[in-house]
């Protein structure tokens, strides 16, 4: 699948003289911190390591907790992010031309306006797929700079848990593509608010009303998709879907108390029929002569929306509640219920700590998301509660970085700069079943290392390993030599890149790359080419990172 | 029964239509219930492909796009079960694919997927890759078991023609010592490569052989790649018993006529390009097309279909006698439908895969695979 670089890498083996293998002193490296770190952010780095030795956990945690969502550092490298858009001159078979392109462009969609997109929506304006789709794949490439840049680190993995959360398929089609911003928009500023303000957000989302079908929702029979997802995967969750043993409303429990502790089919219905009419402001037809806005924005359309009595979770819901007021009481009912409080609870500790979440612990942090209920700092009040869990601690390192994660990781060891990244990176994490911000099923990745450790998957990781700084992979044109000190053994260098991976004084083994090079004498100093000290460096960085101190969390 | 069975699971995700690929066209009740534009015609630009059987007294068609599932079926090498699915009343996409996939009841005692649980009844010594997955993840139907995952074989290859590939496998094999999953990932990863490098692996060219399937496959269509890789698999002589593949896109909600016309059309041809990839392997091998449920008997307003219960199960391969319709067809009239709503379940979706296991692959023990299940069988072996 990849290129060799064997020339340069014998070159490397020849400047190598002398002896010595294994002289891995292993200083006791502080696990915790490392771990720490590898948790709350997209991977340690020096810096990191730095500011929580100064601040402490408390002060760096209230630190990232009370950070701005953007950094001047960061917008700046968005700003001169290009990303390469080519495609031919072509037609779309109705006499609309368009003459080919092959640019560096920036990327202008992040911030902008929505109704400067709805075009990208006009068929009657002939232009190449890539043009429309263009929004979600500036989305997706400055992912990968934010994770590996944001000063914000916390927020961002909470941002991206989001994303996995009320997952899009923003690459579905044209729809969701084209409005994929505004979404990654809503995920970012509620990363760490309140879980209600963010649900809300996101069935206004006009990427999610097209990728789940609401957009097209009207009485009757409604469509049942949106609704469905609402209670499976972004509230209840599918552990208290209950069909199965109640056939109906009345024999789940709670009911007749007045509120569901479950839900059924029944639910999924009504649920559905409360948000006929949120739909998009895509200019899209509403009735005879009347047109939606072409603002890009939501909209709600009062003519499309089912406005008879209701019964949702044992909840009566009388007709002619007025405009919007049906599903947001089903949004209020669901984000104050005790089933999504665990449900959500579950899944933040699962993303932050352990494939197996305490019982105990979901409880604790379940608590906490019905304390903080209605505060704007709801989620991270959790993530606090989480951190301060006896269990946090107490926990083994077990979470495998994902494919994202492990990339984005292995940038932020190494300290490079990720600021004009072209596509190949998400192409090559597609090869290990991962799909930055278009994974097909609308539950989004897999948070286990179950489903993340097949033998392909982790030959994809040894690849990124040994091929994520080279210039092709086309990620980042840092030289590592640049990064390394400039007088160096072979031990000293095997050092230095193994802090940076693996945090100071950790134990690593090289000894197997030291005999493929014939090196004799370790500590020996070396005289390379920049060709032979980027090859050596490489070899260290990938001897590193394919290892369970840098693989686990 | 054939010395060296196979079988081949393919799962359609998301809810693939069973009412559309194998239409009642001359259902009144049908007809009444759905747009012309999600049902198959019997006559027109869009008419099915007319399918002979005995089921019912109900003109069954194969979707307009399905010319080669009507070729397979009329070879006599195609089985159709519909009104096929879960017992149990599910419509949420992760409860009716878990429940499917683990076909136990949770918490019975029974770890793992059904074909996890079937391989471990397998006698796999001596086989070098007794199942693969292809994909990029474990179906939960091989959770419990070491099958391999992979998209292609060449993705097994540690660190493919890299000059420190061998330094990093003896790396790999001393420093992943005691960390669970990853350590026997990595064990497995290190023995795959090298079996399947000896096999596919040019050292002259330092390139992978590539493979050369005995007829060509359609271009663009997603089945066609995984589908070559299982033949190839097959052809390696590996010992293998079983692969999965898994097919998205069937989660029909709005304007569903040319989305699932695309996937039947790219499902029919892809598979019909196998079955004749296989040769003589033909006579060895079993395909079964499944999905977590059908979709609702009636549109929604955007023209689509939301989640329903009973959907078609598809058997292609050796058996008593292919080209029929099995099963019982409930009929579409509101006093038939579960819920009043959707086309009812009359087949366990484990009853094709029981006699499959028991007939095809000569299982004895389906009691550990199916646990709780009581057979009645089709006679799909008979």
């Amino acid at each position: 699948m990849l290129t060799r670089r064997a020339f340069h890498q014998s070159l490397v083996a020849m400047a190598m003289m002398a002896s010595l293998p294994r002289s891995a002193t292993a200083l006791s490296a502080d696990r915790n911190t490392e771990v720490f770190l590898n948790r709350l952010t997209f991977g340690a780095t020096d810096a990191d390591r730095v500011a929580l030795q100064t601040l402490g956990r408390e002060g760096w945690l209230e630190a990232q907790l009370a950070m701005p969502i953007t950094d001047a550092g960061l917008q700046q490298r968005l700003t001169d992010a290009r990303l390469h858009i080519t495609y031919e001159a072509g037609d779309d078979g109705e006499n609309r031309t368009w003459i080919g392109i092959d640019e560096q462009r920036p990327l202008g969609f992040l911030d902008a306006d929505p109704a400067g997109q709805v075009d990208l929506l006009n068929f009657e304006i002939g232009m190449d797929f890539s043009e429309r789709t263009r929004p979600a794949q500036e989305v997706i490439a400055a992912s990968l700079i934010r994770a590996v840049h944001a000063q914000a680190q916390l927020r961002e993995v909470m941002t991206q848990f989001w994303h996995n959360h009320f997952h899009v398929n923003a690459l579905k089609d044209e729809t969701t593509a084209v409005f994929f911003p505004s979404h990654d928009q809503i995920m970012r500023q509620h990363a760490l608010g309140n879980f209600r303000v963010l649900l809300g957000a996101v069935a206004r989302s006009p990427a999610m009303l097209y990728y789940l079908n609401n957009a097209d929702s009207t009485a009757s029979p409604a469509n049942e998709n949106f609704a469905r997802e609402v209670l499976e995967l972004h509230t209840l969750g599918a552990e208290n879907y209950v069909n199965d043993t109640a056939p109906n409303w009345r024999d789940v429990p709670g009911a007749a108390d007045g509120l569901s502790q479950a839900y059924i089919d029944q639910d999924v219905y009504e649920v559905a029929r409360a948000f006929t009419g949120w739909s998009v402001g895509d200019g899209r037809t509403i009735s005879e002569g009347v047109d939606a806005p072409r603002d890009g924005l939501f909209h709600y359309v009062e003519a499309w929306h089912d406005p008879y009595q209701k019964r949702i979770l044992g909840v009566e819901f009388p007709p002619h509640q007025g405009p919007l007021a049906d599903a947001e009481q089903v949004m209020d009912i669901l984000s104050h219920h005790p089933g999504t409080a665990r449900f959500v609870a579950r899944k933040m500790i699962r993303r932050l700590l352990t494939d197996d979440p305490d019982a105990a612990m979901v409880d604790r942090i379940a608590a906490v998301f019905l304390q903080y209920a209605d505060a704007p700092d709801q989620i991270a009040q959790m993530v606090r509660a989480i951190v301060n869990d006896p269990l946090f601690d107490a926990t083994p390192p077990g979470k495998l970085r994902r494919p994202f994660e492990f990339l984005a990781g292995l940038y932020r060891a190494t300290g490079v700069e990720v600021a004009a990244p072209d596509m190949s990176w998400d192409w090559q994490l597609q090869q290990a079943g991962w799909k930055q911000h278009s994974y097909g099923p609308p539950t989004g990745h897999p948070d286990t290392a179950q489903r993340w450790s097949s033998a392909s998957t982790m030959a994809r990781m040894v690849d990124y390993a040994l091929y994520a700084h080279d210039a092709w992979f086309a990620c980042t044109q840092t030289p590592l030599a640049g990064l390394a000190p400039a007088q160096a053994s072979f031990d000293t260098l095997g050092r230095f890149w193994a802090d940076r991976l693996l945090g100071p004084g950790a134990e690593a083994d090289f000894s197997d790359l030291a005999q493929a090079l014939g090196v004799e004498d370790g500590a020996a100093p070396l005289s390379l080419t920049g060709d032979e000290a980027q090859g050596l460096s490489t070899s260290f960085i990938a001897f590193a990172a394919v290892s369970p101190t840098f693989m686990l969390r | 029964m054939s010395n060296d069975p196979k079988l081949v699971v393919i799962f359609l995700r998301g809810g693939c239509d069973g009412l559309a690929l194998v239409s009642p066209a001359s259902d009144p009740d049908f007809i009444a219930a759905r747009p012309a534009e999600l049902r198959t015609l019997r006559q027109g630009d869009g008419a099915g492909h007319k399918i002979s059987h005995d089921l019912a007294d109900v003109d069954f068609r194969f979707h307009a796009q399905a010319a080669g599932l009507s070729d397979l079926y009329n070879a006599g090498d195609l089985s159709v079960i519909h009104a096929c699915g879960l017992s149990e009343a599910t419509r949420s996409h992760f409860d009716a694919e878990a429940r499917i996939e683990r076909a136990a009841s949770a918490g019975g005692g029974a770890a793992g997927g059904w074909l996890g649980r079937w391989l471990a009844t397998q006698p796999t010594a001596g086989a070098d890759l007794p199942a693969i997955a292809v994909g990029t993840a474990l179906p939960g139907a091989l959770e419990g078991s070491e099958a391999a995952v992979a998209a292609e074989l060449g993705n097994l290859i540690l660190a493919q023609g890299h000059w420190l590939s061998p330094a990093l496998r003896a790396r790999i094999s001393a420093g992943f010592g005691s960390h669970g999953p990853v350590q026997a990932s990595m064990q497995q990863l290190l023995t795959l490569s090298d079996m399947i490098s000896g096999r596919i692996w040019s050292e002259t060219d330092q390139a992978i052989r590539p493979y050369v399937p005995l007829v060509d496959y359609p271009e663009g269509n997603p089945l066609s790649a995984p589908l070559m890789t299982v033949a190839q698999t097959f052809k390696l002589g590996m010992g293998t018993r079983l692969a999965t593949v898994d097919m998205g896109g069937w989660d029909t909600h709005v304007r569903q006529q040319g989305d699932f016309a695309a996937n039947v059309g790219n499902v029919s041809q892809a598979l019909i390009a196998f079955w004749r990839d296989l040769g003589p392997l033909q006579a060895d091998t079993s395909v079964v097309v499944m999905t977590e449920f059908g979709r609702r008997l009636r549109a929604n307003a955007s023209m689509g279909t939301d989640h329903g219960r009973g959907g078609v199960m598809l058997v292609l391969g050796p058996q008593a006698r292919g080209g029929r319709m099995l099963g019982r067809w409930p009929g579409l009239a509101n006093d038939a439908l579960e819920e009043g709503a959707d086309l009812a379940v009359t087949t366990d979706y484990r009853q094709p895969l029981a006699e499959l296991l028991g007939s095809h692959m000569g299982t004895r023990d389906l009691a550990t695979v199916f646990p709780g299940f009581t057979p009645t069988p089709l006679g799909l072996f008979g």
